[in-house]
């Protein structure tokens, strides 16, 4: 018996006037005219509370950029979903920021490449670091939860303790401290970004530290790099088990990157309900349970545990989407990982990327 | 390493952005980025938690409740519940 999804994420729109460079969304994006209606989405919504999803994520691209997202947000909150803002916070005034709170917003989580403005407009290729801080202070007039994200890589993670002191000056009531994961534009830029061993015993300690210190006052969530981990992340909680995410042409996958994977064929919600795609798709059963599982995966006391770790890291490193994930020390591919750090901390520190690093572009 | 103590005098309530949701046979507290489903005794002690009751109004509410556990551990009980969701920002006094 497959349980109801718990989540669903909204990619409204791919469009979005920052270029980070280790953008999560797919090389292949959404054009502006095959996006979703209002009328869609609030249909979605309605078939997402229908199958007990209680949380919604708003994110893109940029979801402001969407002129219709307080409808969106008032269409999701009057059938029950939390709704959380996924932001950079470019495109939200002082007036529309009460709109989405007035329409039933519950959470924003805003992010931020740096606390130093010329390195944070360097990731996000323009420049957008002097209104989130100005955009963090409107946030906090709202009886509203605020989250600040900052991601996390090889060329800020030697400033960490100073960029925590950035956020915490924000005031928000959590932290959530991300390494870059290496998919789509990030994969592009990472032997830039690959943090070193040593940079990541460093982190562990600091963020240890802020959070002893900050007990009870703001909560600080890390997601650890998983490149560094002994055994894989279970990734979006396993495969169709927790999450539905819906792309702003309709397209309903498993997770942010599974379009990467050959051979699965995304239905949409334009065509089916959301209670179809989630039981009888053949890409949400794909890699449901274990049957799909290789060995070391399939005896391993830990696959109920991480599912295999993510499907779509399996594929983009050893081209085979039933492997292992590498990131798994036990997996027959792990040297593909131990290569990558490796090469991380003999090189040069990254220098010479910066100069070749692909921002995101935009979609048509 | 100690919690910070809830004082007799502090009236806990649902943080910013946390609110109630789910169904009524199957509640949930809902925050950023996640749910807890209560029950039983955690779903009556959350659903003291307005804001205008303090905690020794809510452990005294409990304490009438509950006739056959020990009041000094509903108390103690009360109070860890309730920090450690205050650790977790879902609540707040």
């Amino acid at each position: 018996m497959i349980q109801n999804p718990l989540a669903l994420i909204a990619e409204i729109t791919h469009r979005c006037p920052l270029h980070c460079v280790y953008c999560s969304n797919p090389l292949q994006m959404a054009a502006a005219k095959s996006e979703l209606t209002s009328q869609d989405w609030q249909r979605v919504f309605t078939e997402s509370a229908r199958l007990n999803v209680l949380h919604l994520h708003l994110t893109g691209g940029e979801p402001l950029v969407r002129t219709d997202l307080a409808q969106l947000i008032a269409g999701a909150h009057c059938v029950g979903l939390y709704t959380n803002l996924i932001t950079s916070g470019i495109g939200l005034s002082r007036a529309r920021l009460k709109d989405l709170v007035d329409a039933g917003l519950d959470h924003v989580q805003l992010s931020f490449q740096d606390s130093k403005p010329g390195q944070a407009n360097r990731i996000a290729g323009t420049k957008s670091h002097a209104h989130k801080v100005e955009l963090a202070g409107w946030i906090r007039e709202h009886q509203i939860a605020f989250t600040v994200n900052l991601v996390v890589h090889r060329q800020n993670l030697d400033h960490l303790e100073e960029m925590i002191a950035f956020l915490e000056s924000l005031n928000p009531h959590r932290i959530e401290i991300a390494h870059v994961q290496y998919y789509g534009w990030a994969l592009k830029n990472r032997s830039t970004l690959m943090p070193t061993r040593k940079q990541i015993e460093r982190t562990v300690k600091i963020v240890a530290s802020a959070q002893t210190r900050l007990r009870g006052k703001v909560r600080i969530d890390a997601v650890s790099p998983d490149y560094y981990a002994r055994y894989p992340k279970a990734c979006m909680g396993g495969w169709g088990r927790q999450s539905i995410l819906v792309n702003p042409a309709g397209f309903a996958l498993p997770c942010h990157a599974a379009g990467v994977i050959p051979g699965l064929i995304f239905d949409n919600v334009r065509k089916r309900p959301l209670e179809w795609i989630w039981h009888k798709s053949a890409t949400f059963q794909r890699f449901r349970g274990e049957a799909w599982m290789p060995e070391p995966c399939r005896s391993c006391e830990r696959r109920t545990e991480d599912f295999g770790g993510c499907r779509c890291q399996a594929f983009l490193l050893t081209g085979d989407a039933s492997a292992t994930d590498p990131v798994c020390s036990l997996s027959p591919t792990h040297s593909l990982i131990q290569e990558t750090i490796h090469n991380s901390s003999v090189d040069n520190g990254g220098e010479e990327g910066l100069i070749n690093w692909q921002y995101r572009s935009n979609p048509a | 390493m100690n919690l910070p103590y809830i004082l007799d005098s502090s009236r806990p309530k649902l943080a910013a952005g946390c609110r109630w949701g789910g169904t009524e046979e199957s509640p949930v507290v809902l925050f950023p980025e996640g749910a807890i489903r209560v029950r039983g005794t955690g779903r009556k002690i959350l659903e003291l938690c307005d804001g205008t009751r303090s905690f020794s109004e809510l452990v005294g509410r409990l304490q009438q409740l509950y006739t056959n556990a020990s009041p000094s551990q509903i108390r103690e009980d009360a109070a860890l519940f309730l920090q450690q969701l205050h650790e977790k920002r879902i609540l707040d006094y």
